[in-house]
Order: C-alpha cells, then structure tokens, then sequence
C-alpha cells in the first residue's frame, strides 16, 4: 500500500476516535467543546507509559483511555446541573485549563542520549516505540483499524440494548426519559465517562504514530472539528461520525488540486448539506426507518 | 497609581469586550443560537477592509467604514444559510456546526485577501492624553466613546422604537411575537445585522489600537465575546456590557500582576469557576434545569 | 397505597396548591375536574414528581417520595401521560414501548396489550405517523406495561373525538387492572363519569372537593 494512502487512512482512524467521543456526548443531548483534552491527556499518558515507563503498548494505551475517563468523570461531576450553553462553555474553559497544565508539564529523562518526556510548550518527543518495535505505516494502521473496530463492535452492541435508547431519551427529552424511570444523571455521566475513555485511548493512538505531541496539537479547533463530524455524518448511529471524518479529510485529501479553496467549497458544502439534513447524513430516524424495515422484510 | 493606570487600560479594551460580548448577547438572548463564524465574520471585514484600502484610499476612516460593511455583509450570509433554515427549537446544534463550517469558509476566504501572516492595520490619528500621572492613549479614549455611544444606540433602539419592541417580544416568547404580527425570520435577520454591526465597531477599535491583524484574531474574538456573555449573564444584554469590562479589567490586572501567559488561565479560570458556582452569571439569568417544569407546559 | 398530604405549592408569590391531600387505594378510579388555570396540571406534576411541592408530602406504601427526582417517583410505581402525548420521534413506536417494559413480566402484559389495542400494525411506524386516539393508547400502554401502582392521566380527551373518546374509555375500564389506581384530570365530565368511582373537582383557594357520582352537569 500506498505511504502516503497508508497514512491518510491511519489519520481518519485516529480522528474517529475524537468523532466517536464526541458523538457519545452528543448522544445524551449535550454539545462539548473539550474532547480535544481528553484527547491530548491520553496521548500524554500513552506516551509516558510507553517512552518513560518502557510499559507494554497495550497496558500504555489503557492508561491513556483511563486518564481520559478519569478527567472526563471530573469534568461530568463538576458540571453536574449545567447543561447547554453552560455545559458547552465550561467543557471549553476545561479544555484549555487543562492545555495550560500540559503547556507547564515538565518531566524529562535523558535514555540512550535522548531527551524524552513532557518539555512544557515543546512538548513530547521522541516517542520511539514505533521505532523499537519496526512498525511501518501500515503496521500502525492495522493497529489503529483494529482497536476501531472492535470499539465499533462495542458501541454496535451498546445501540442494540435499551441503553443506548434510553441514552437517546435522555438527550431528546429528559422529561419524557424520567417518565420512563431513567435517571438523566447517570446516563450523562456515564457517556460523558465512556467519551473521555475513547479519546484518551485514541489520542494514545496519536501520540504512537506521531512520535512527537505538543500542547499546541489539542486545541480548541481540533474539538470542533471530531464534532463537526459527528453532527455531519450523523447521529443515528456510531457509523455517522465515520462518515463525517472520511468526508472531510478522504474527500477533502482527494481534491487537492483545489487545496487553496478547499475550506471556501467544503465548508459551503456542509452548511449546505446541513440545510437539507439537519440531522446529519445518518440521522437516527433514517436508522429506525432502516432498522424497522429490516425487520419487516419478510413481510 | 499603577493599579489606575492599570484598570483604565483594562476598562479601554473592556469597552471593545463589551461590543462583542453584545454581538453574542443579542443572538443568543433572542434567538437562542450560538454563531461560532461571529469571530470569522470579523476577521473577513477586516481583511476586506485592507484588501480594499490601496483601491479606495481612504486611510483609517476608510477601514472603519469597510470593516463594519465586510461584518454585516459576512453575518448576513452566515444568517441565512446557517441560522435561517434551523430556526425550530431542536436546530440549535446543528446551526451552530454550520456556523462552525462557515467560519472555515470566511477564515479560508480571509487568508485569500490576506496572504501574510500579519498586515498593518491603520488606526486612527488621534492625540494622547496625560492626566495626571495616568497615561491614556488618544485613539483607545475615542473608542471607548464610540462603544459607550453605540451601547446607548442600542438601548434606545431597543427600549423607544418599535422595532426594538417587537424584537424584545421575540426574545421572551417567539410564538406569542409571531402571533402579534412580528415577522420573527426577519428579525433574526436584523439581529444578526446588529450584532455584525457592533462587532465590526469592536474588531475595528482593536485591530487599530494593536496596529495589526492576523489569522488568529476570529478565534481571539469569538473566545472573548462568548467569555463576556457568560461572566455577565447568558442573553442578558446589560450582563455582557458588564461582563466585557469586568473581563477587561481581570485580564489586564492578571496580566500585570501574574505576566501576560497566565493571564489566559485566569480568563478560563474565571469562567469556569461562574459556570460551576453561578452560572447564571453577574445578572443572575435564570438557567433552565432539565427537571423543572416551571419552564415548560407539560 | 398513595397518599398526598397537606400539598402547597407556589410560583412567583401566586398559591396556586393550597393543602391539597389526596389517598389513593388500590384499583381505585378518581377524577378531578375543575376550572382552566385551577392548577390541575400543576398538581399532576407534584404527584408524579416532576415539581417538587414547597410543603406537604408524599407516599406510597409507607415509602416517602416527597423530595424524590420523577424519575424515582416512576421506579416506584407511579406513571402518568403528558396532555399532549409525549414521544421520541426519532424511533418507532415498537421501541420505545419495549423501553417501557424491562421486565419478562412487562414484556408479556405488553404484548397482551398491543394486541388487544390494535397497536401491532403501527408498531414499525414513527409517533407522528401515527393517528392521535392510538397515540393516546399507546402512552397509557406505556404507562401499564409495568403495572403501576397508580397512573395519572393528564386531560386524555383532548383531541379525540366522541366517538374516539368513548373507544379509549372502554378501553380503559378493560385493561386497568385490579391493582394500579387510576386519577384522571379532566374537563369531558361524560367521560369521567364512565371510567371513573368518584370525581372531585379542583378549586381555587378551596382545594379538592369532592363530587359524589350523582351529579348533574
């Protein structure tokens, strides 16, 4: 395969596991600003794990996913009776608080004659565990494609039990979901979580194959951006979010001879998608729709 | 006397804080809606505003007039292709992604006009003032009366004309606004046209004070006027004016005290710690709680 | 048994409940009517838990449920309807009522239900393709399906026809079961008088009243 194809692809994967975090936000009826940190803390944690602790990838990717889940639940608790704007807002004002915490991480060790560990605004380098264990860009993306797809299989068994609708009910109609006896804290909380241990484990991900993170990588636009996504691609189904990534960086990556004016067509585009398709290009109606006549079919 | 110097320096550019905090006030306060391309918005006026300079030659007045056309004109567009086709009560999430993309639009044609980094931005020419031992810069006082006039502009257009009564209306009950004959979809039109217009007013008061522009200034602006609405009050429009010189003065006090790098923090800090404690900010807004039916007829 | 006592209630300085109580047995059938604004709907929503009452208190079966989220007040037993009918539209009707029945128990009467409903055919069809009258059974379906303690329903008529109306009432009087109680608020009196033992009436200032079966319109 393809380098340069090899590493679009490896980017998209990457880049659907901020999607996914934050549609499972999105999914509870709430907008965040600030999966980009979780994204960031878990690719800090990864890093650490594997480049200063010498951990075992996976036990280094854990940790990132846990880090994620453990400033989202934060998060989550702190803003327990903020909702909309407010929770919006304060997930950003989280989100760069916590940029700023990484911005002043200072932890180096010199190993073999290289600096490695968190320099504050330069960031993390030399996160050499591709390197020591002969990984080629398409090793890496059978990896990352790999970790999706079972985290795919996971979010697809979640859509098919009733928690994924009462989450759903949630986000909808809080009112109506409390009729049901679903308690709105605790799904809240419980996706707020989830989503933080998806962007911790993917940004862990990131900071593999980019050898090098900084601070800088995970602002405000990078959150946007995974939730553009979600709310392009989609929200009926954890497929929508894909769809919204492969949109814009596959697509996008393929015009580039329109490269100067590509963000004057594509974000046209979008808004203009989203005139016709308020509710992403997989909305959940249209997946009820499919689902239910898929269930008929016989009929 | 530092601390003086300090909190007129903090309320001069609070002023411009104040504009913007409004631009966001009056959308949100009266449609409900976030416009993430507002910052975008102000950025393409300015750049129109340079681009167009050496054409028409007007100098600083020129920019002033251009810039505050390119604002209006940009939140026209972004009025009705983002926020006009989702005006039902669900459609705020999706409005505001397609202000997100938008705004990408505008930043991308922005850097069109613009190619370098940074371009001068002219100011205007204007005599400084000592008062004592207090330093104020000449151009900083005449924006500081602009905005404090444009503030009152706005409080009687909104308190003494019809417009502004129908407009109120809309922001208490659009349905009820509706039913009284206002034509709610155009005056989410003129909204947007008022907040283009102050905000234009706010990027041309900062962008000349600083001498500069770069692509990083519809971020910069979009942080600092939703930072303003919150500190004072969501939607409330006397919150945001309050809200822009409280951050004015946080911020440059922070900045002289602690340097200009936690200065950032502080800002975030400050926020966040409203939102957690008393969301409802300075003016105390009501926030609806998703189990209260005080707000809804069940 | 449900039992709400010494219930007050205000918004802005305006008493709308005043001491209300209320005793509920079950399999009991009550009414209440009463003028519009009388604060019929305010009370529903206390009862059920989605306002929390300024004084007074709550109970079912010697359980407190007073300062309760509605969400518990549902877990316990009590369900209700919305005045008008309250569904996800962005999933079928055959989805969100097998959310209403978690139980192997709950999925059973529900079946039961939707089929003596008519609901089967409108079960892969989305709320609002759906007429209101099966609309209006399908809320109280919902509401069944776990066999409530009690089940308020909130101004059921509105929308239906006579004809419609008097179908949903016999409806009623054969699924309720022996066990949940039954309040409804309502104006149609007719329709109260069919479904219902006894009916009081909500009044300004004076609280509920009662009405006996016997009166005339």
């Amino acid at each position: 395969m393809d380098m340069y194809l090899a590493s679009v692809l490896t980017n998209m994967t990457l880049i659907a596991f901020l999607a996914l975090s934050a549609y499972l936000v999105l999914v509870v009826g709430e907008v965040s600003f600030g999966q980009q940190a979780f994204f960031g803390i878990g690719a800090y944690i990864t890093a650490s794990a594997t480049a200063l602790a010498g951990a075992h990838v996976f036990w280094g990717l854990l940790a990132g996913a846990i880090g994620g889940a453990s400033c989202a639940l934060v998060l989550g608790l702190l803003t327990i009776r903020l909702s909309g704007i407010y929770f919006a807002i304060s997930t950003l004002c989280f989100a760069e608080l916590l940029r700023f915490f990484l911005l002043h991480l200072r932890f180096t060790q010199s190993v073999d004659g290289r600096i490695i560990g968190p320099d504050g605004p330069e960031g993390f380098s030399n996160i050499r565990w591709i390197f020591e264990n002969n990984y080629q860009v398409t090793d890496f993306l059978l990896l990352a494609v790999t970790c999706l797809i079972i985290l795919l299989i996971v979010l697809f068994s979640l859509e098919r039990s009733p928690i994924m609708l009462g989450a759903r009910m949630v986000g909808n109609d809080p009112i109506l979901a409390q009729s049901q006896g679903l308690n709105p804290t605790r799904y809240r909380l419980s996706f707020i979580t989830l989503s933080g241990a998806v962007a911790g484990f993917g940004g862990g991900l990131f900071a593999l194959f980019n050898t090098h993170i900084e601070p800088a990588m995970f602002g405000v636009m990078l959150g946007i951006h995974g939730l553009a996504y979600a709310v392009i691609g989609g929200l009926g189904s954890a497929i929508g979010p894909l769809l919204g990534v492969f949109l814009d960086i596959g697509l996008l990556e393929s015009i580039r001879s329109l490269a100067a004016y590509r963000m004057i067509i594509f974000g046209g585009l979008v808004a203009l998608l989203l005139v016709f398709r308020p509710e992403g290009i997989i909305s959940p109606r249209l997946v009820s729709h499919l689902k239910s006549r898929w269930r008929n079919r016989h009929v | 006397m530092d601390m003086l110097q300090t909190s007129i320096d903090g309320l001069m550019i609070g002023s411009t804080y104040a504009l913007l905090g409004l631009s966001f006030a009056l959308v949100f306060g009266i449609m409900r809606r976030i416009n993430l391309a507002f910052g975008a918005c102000l950025l393409f006026g300015a750049s129109l505003a340079i681009y167009l300079e050496p054409i028409l030659g007007w100098g600083a007045w020129g920019l002033f007039f251009v810039t505050i056309v390119g604002v209006a004109l940009a939140s026209a567009y972004v009025e009705r292709l983002c926020f006009a086709p989702h005006s039902k009560r669900h459609g705020a999430v999706t409005a505001m992604i397609a202000s997100f993309a938008v705004w990408m639009q505008l930043d991308e044609i922005s850097s069109q006009l613009l190619p370098q980094r940074t371009h001068a931005f002219q100011g205007i020419e204007v005599p400084n003032l000592w008062w004592g031992e207090v330093f104020v810069r000449g151009d900083q006082l005449l924006h500081f009366v602009i905005a404090l006039v444009s503030i009152l502009v706005l409080y009687l257009l909104l308190y003494k004309t019809r417009l502004g009564l129908l407009i109120r209306a809309t922001a208490d009950s659009p349905e009820t606004a509706h039913l009284l004959g206002a034509r709610v979809p155009w005056l989410g039109f003129i909204i947007f046209l008022l907040a283009g217009i102050l905000g234009g007013l706010a990027a041309f008061m900062i962008l000349s004070a600083d001498g500069y522009v770069t692509p990083l200034f519809g971020l910069w602006s979009t942080f600092k006027g939703l930072i303003a609405m919150i500190i004072g009050g969501v939607g409330s429009l006397t919150g945001a004016v309050i809200g822009g010189l409280i951050l004015g003065l946080v911020e440059t006090h922070a900045g002289a005290v602690l340097g200009a790098e936690f200065r950032d923090m502080v800002t975030f800090g400050l926020v966040f710690l409203v939102l957690i404690i008393r969301p409802g900010g300075l003016m105390g807004v009501k926030i609806y709680r998703t189990d209260s039916l005080a707000q809804e007829r069940v | 048994m449900y039992s709400l006592h010494g219930i007050g209630k205000s918004f802005g300085g305006i008493d709308v409940l005043t001491d209300i109580s209320l005793t509920l047995k079950p399999g009991q059938r009550l009414g209440i009517t009463g003028a519009n604004g009388v604060g019929k709907s305010t009370l529903i929503n206390v009862a059920t838990g989605f306002l929390k009452p300024d004084s007074g208190h709550i109970q079912l079966n010697n359980k407190t449920l007073t300062h309760q989220p509605a969400w518990a007040f549902a877990q316990a037993g009590i369900q209700r309807t919305f005045q008008s009918t309250r569904f996800l539209i962005t999933a079928n009707l055959g989805e969100q009522l097998l959310l209403a029945a978690r139980a192997p128990e709950s999925k059973r009467r529900l079946a039961k239900l939707i089929e003596l409903s008519g609901l089967q055919a409108s079960l892969h069809l989305f709320p609002d393709e759906i007429p209101l009258p099966m609309l209006r059974k399908a809320e109280v379906i919902r509401g069944l399906a776990a066999s409530p303690e009690v089940l308020f329903l909130d101004e059921p008529s509105a929308g239906l026809t006579a004809i419609e109306l008097d179908q949903f009432g016999v409806f009623l009087q054969q699924n309720l079961g022996q066990k949940t109680a039954l309040v409804v608020v309502e104006h149609r009196f007719d329709f109260m008088l069919m479904i219902t033992d006894s009916v009081v009436e909500m009044q300004l200032n004076r609280g509920l009243v009662e009405k006996g079966t016997d009166v005339k319109t």
